[in-house]
């Protein structure tokens, strides 16, 4: 029992992870709280639903769900973030709010607003962990979640890109006058992020076995939540938030259960973060620094 | 004409929050997507007094109007702690909370909400859809002489100096920290006054009438019609509170219009439709001086025609 | 009994010392100078006086009255008026309203006059068109504050300081920026206002600019108060020379030339 919710809530963490690691270079970057982020989840959900419906590879669905989303998180940050950056953060949060709801309009209209099955199966095998389980959808989570967790902290600490994100979200103003092209360093990391956030979108589409219009509205304030708890921008806090969360809301609906929603609670925390830490749990800045 | 009246009530609802969420957004320029919530805080107190303690609806006006201010004091307390973005994320969060207060806890009714509210009535007559016209006119009228009245307060001044530069305000005498918390609870308190006029006209409520997605659609009427004004303030309202009731195949889109009005207003036109400094504000005031300036010129030429 | 009383304040950030026991008085009509070489403690030593941050330990007394660790609003609207280096307009009002805000007070303005209140409002309007006249402003009055150059922003700094009619004005390096055809007139400005009984308060790193209109010097250097006396005596004080020379290299600094210039280039910092 204990074990099963551990490696539950271990999941339930990297998806969390996987979610907010998007926002949270962003974030880091521009300042810029990325509500948007969870639309690209959607879209890569639903395109990679719809790939998979036509090829029946989970490969090709990620890939091409990954190119939808990059392409429509480009376009988002070069047409309507990047002109509107120097009025403050509360400008670019409401704009992206407006794409975040009419974008679930918008999925609606195309796809219907009834829920989808994500009917995929994973070319994984069920895995016996002392006597706890883990599925092949579970497993294929925590594999592309290691994967891509490693693969950002070595991207960040070892590549040329990670020191000029480093340096952007440092300074932006020093680090373009210093020769960065801050302009193309923020497209790579929209791209970066939306491609994330459609891998998030399809494992959480397999997950659950269901694609619908509205699934970013959870994912949406639990990345906040996971942002803000993490530091803010930054990356390794912002896991260990995710794995935090993840593991409590495991282990509180698995024991205690409550009375308000989960929806709720998080929020709640997240006021109350807000309120006692408003700097989060790890202070601000870069990967293990 | 009956259906006129009530697309005029729902209109007339929007615009009292619009008006009331400028106090807040428009002069003190800080955020708040929670204006549904306090809607939602006003409704669910008069719709709890008026169906189970049988309160008057003349009794509920003042008491949605307080329930609302004591939760809007609560977020300006909040909103002296936390900045810009923070507090956003913040006032989206009290929508959820507000939300599941409704839904969990047994005295407001739970996931039904309150249905069969009474509706009111005056000198012995129950109200007509003429009649909550007539209230929410009456009460919209209040809400922005309140709001006309504070542009020309020191207050108001305070209020507005607060959103150019704090500290600068706070260097000439503004009690910041206080302005900022009686704005809130003002502005709060007046969307909880429009909840009083909103249960009984609905005749009942339901907790999830009032999260997110109606306080972005507050804000996105504020923004369309100009922040900062009451006029702006007013026409968003007026506007988008009657397009999806004019136009029926607009409410299919209903979302994606407020969404995109969100985004292609602060992308392009940040001021709103007529906000100070937007650009039809502009070509009227360049109009209207050039009218002037024409008139002028022709008394002085031939003073005889100018009579 | 001094107008404003400094009693051996200490400020810390941290384990850095920003301020060093620092104490001297403040008669009321005096015209005081606070000069140092960069980091030596002044804006902090302004912020502390301003109620901006609290001193670590030591008293700040008002007319008698301790206000240490108060803060600006009440600082100011007990008399103690600053002006920013960096200014801060409310970018949205036009120079007028800017003015009126900070001359109102707590008083209601137009209401004042829909309520038929007019002896109210008549003082007020006329206080205020008096600032903008003394301070240059009436042209500019109904522009938006945004639109002012350095030199307009700085003068409305101190009409909107002056406002309130407050009992010492705090001056926060008024001349940094100002070109040096600029200097002469808000020279002659901030003279003026003190010549009319007002006490004053500079912090300017413009040494030359300060010692000319001062009363009395304070040199802090490092946190600590190195010298304190009468321009002239500051002019020749060997610590005073040594810090400035040490710190600015140019040796310009404690020895004004004829022309008023800061020991650096001029320029915010």
């Amino acid at each position: 029992m204990v074990l099963s919710s551990l490696i539950n809530g271990i999941v339930l963490g990297s998806l969390y992870a996987l979610i907010a690691l998007g926002p949270t270079l962003i974030y880091g970057i521009l300042r810029i709280l990325d509500i948007a982020n969870v639309a690209g989840l959607t879209l890569g959900a639903y395109t990679g639903l719809k790939v998979f419906e036509a090829t029946h590879s989970l490969l090709a669905a990620l890939v091409v769900a990954m190119l939808a989303s990059a392409a429509f998180g480009y376009l988002l940050q070069r047409f309507l973030y990047r002109p509107i950056l120097g009025r403050g953060p509360l400008i670019p949060l409401i704009a992206g709010i407006g794409v975040f709801i009419a974008m679930e309009e918008v999925f609606r209209l195309v796809f219907g607003p009834y829920p989808l099955d994500f009917p995929a199966t994973v070319p994984l095998p069920t895995v016996h962990v002392g006597g706890a389980v883990v599925t092949g959808v579970q497993l294929l989570i925590l594999i592309v979640g290691i994967a891509v967790l490693v693969g950002t902290w070595y991207s960040l600490r070892r590549t040329r890109l990670g020191l000029l994100w480093r340096a952007t979200s440092q300074d932006t103003e020093t680090a373009s006058a210093m020769g960065v092209n801050t302009g193309l360093v923020i497209a790579t990391i929209f791209l970066i992020g939306y491609a994330l956030a459609a891998i998030s979108g399809v494992l959480l589409g397999i997950n659950y076995n269901t694609v619908y219009p509205t699934m970013g509205d959870i994912p949406a304030y639990k990345m906040l939540a996971i942002i803000v708890l993490g530091g803010l921008g930054n990356p390794l806090g912002t896991i260990l938030a995710a794995m935090l969360i993840g593991l409590v809301e495991t282990f509180v609906v698995a024991y205690l259960g409550f009375v308000l929603p989960r929806d709720a609670i998080a929020f709640i925390v997240l006021i109350v973060i807000l309120l006692v830490r408003p700097q989060g749990l790890l202070p601000g800045e870069s990967f293990g620094s | 004409m009956s259906y006129m009246i009530v697309v005029g009530v729902t209109v007339v609802i929007y615009a009292i929050l619009t008006v009331s969420l400028n106090i807040i957004v428009g002069y003190v320029g800080q955020p708040n997507l929670a204006q549904g919530a306090f809607l939602g805080i006003g409704a669910y107190f008069a719709a709890v007094f008026s169906t189970r303690y049988h309160m008057s609806f003349w009794l509920t006006i003042p008491l949605a109007f307080a329930t609302a201010g004591v939760a809007g004091l609560v977020l300006g307390a909040i909103s002296l702690r936390l900045r810009e973005d923070f507090l956003a994320i913040t006032t989206i969060g009290l929508n959820f909370v507000i939300v599941a207060v409704f839904q969990y806890v047994p005295f407001f009714g739970g996931a039904v909400g309150i249905y069969a509210i009474p509706l009111p009535s005056i000198a012995g007559h129950q109200f007509s859809n003429n009649a909550f016209l007539t209230v929410g006119l009456l009460m919209l009228a209040f809400v922005m002489a309140v709001s006309k009245y504070l542009e020309h307060t020191w207050f108001g001044a305070s209020l507005m100096a607060i959103r150019d530069d704090e500290t600068a305000a706070s260097s000439v005498g503004v009690p910041v920290a206080s302005y900022k918390v009686i704005a809130f609870t003002l502005s709060a308190a007046f969307a909880g006054m429009a909840g009083s006029l909103y249960a009984p006209f609905l005749s009942a409520v339901t907790p999830t009438s009032f999260g997110f997605i109606e306080s972005v659609i507050v804000l996105a009427m504020l923004i369309f019609g100009g922040l900062g004004t009451i006029r702006g303030a007013v026409l968003g309202a007026v506007i988008l509170g009657a397009l999806p009731e004019a136009f029926r195949f607009i409410s299919n889109y209903r979302l994606l219009m407020f969404g995109a009005i969100l985004l292609l207003m602060l992308r392009f036109q940040p001021e709103g439709l007529v906000g100070e400094g937007s650009v039809l504000v502009k070509l009227t005031r360049r109009a209207t001086e050039e009218l002037r300036r024409r008139r002028h010129k022709g008394t002085t030429d031939s003073p005889a025609a100018g009579v | 009994m001094a107008l404003l009383e400094i009693d051996s304040v200490t400020v810390r950030f941290g384990g850095l010392v920003a301020l060093r026991e620092v104490a001297f008085d403040v008669d009321e009509g005096q015209f005081i100078s606070i000069i140092g070489p960069n980091g030596a403690g002044k804006t902090t030593l302004f912020n502390a006086i301003a109620g901006v941050i609290k001193p670590s330990s030591g008293r700040i007394r008002f007319q008698g009255r301790e206000v240490q660790g108060s803060n600006p609003s009440h600082m100011s609207h007990l008399g103690v008026r600053r002006t920013f280096q960096v200014a801060r307009p409310f970018a949205s009002m036009t120079v007028r309203e800017n003015v009126r805000l900070a001359a109102a007070g707590r008083q209601v303005l137009q209401s004042a006059r829909a309520l038929g209140l007019r002896g109210r409002v008549r003082p007020l309007a006329d206080r205020v068109d008096g600032l903008l006249e003394t301070t240059g402003l009436t042209a500019d009055a109904r522009r938006r504050a945004s639109e002012l150059n350095i030199g307009g922003l700085r003068r409305l700094e101190i009409a909107r300081a002056l406002a309130s009619e407050p009992k010492v004005l705090l001056l926060d390096e008024p001349a940094a920026g100002i070109g040096v055809d600029g200097l002469r007139p808000l020279a002659e400005l901030i003279g003026g206002v003190h010549h009319r009984g007002l006490t004053v308060l500079l912090v300017e790193h413009y040494v030359g600019f300060a010692l000319s209109l001062s009363d009395r010097v304070i040199v802090l250097d490092e946190g600590t108060m190195i010298a304190h006396g009468t321009p002239e005596q500051v002019r020749n004080d060997e610590r005073v020379i040594t810090a400035y020379l040490g710190k600015a290299g140019g040796g310009q600094g404690a020895r004004p030339p004829a022309v008023p210039t800061g020991p650096d280039a001029p320029g915010e910092r």
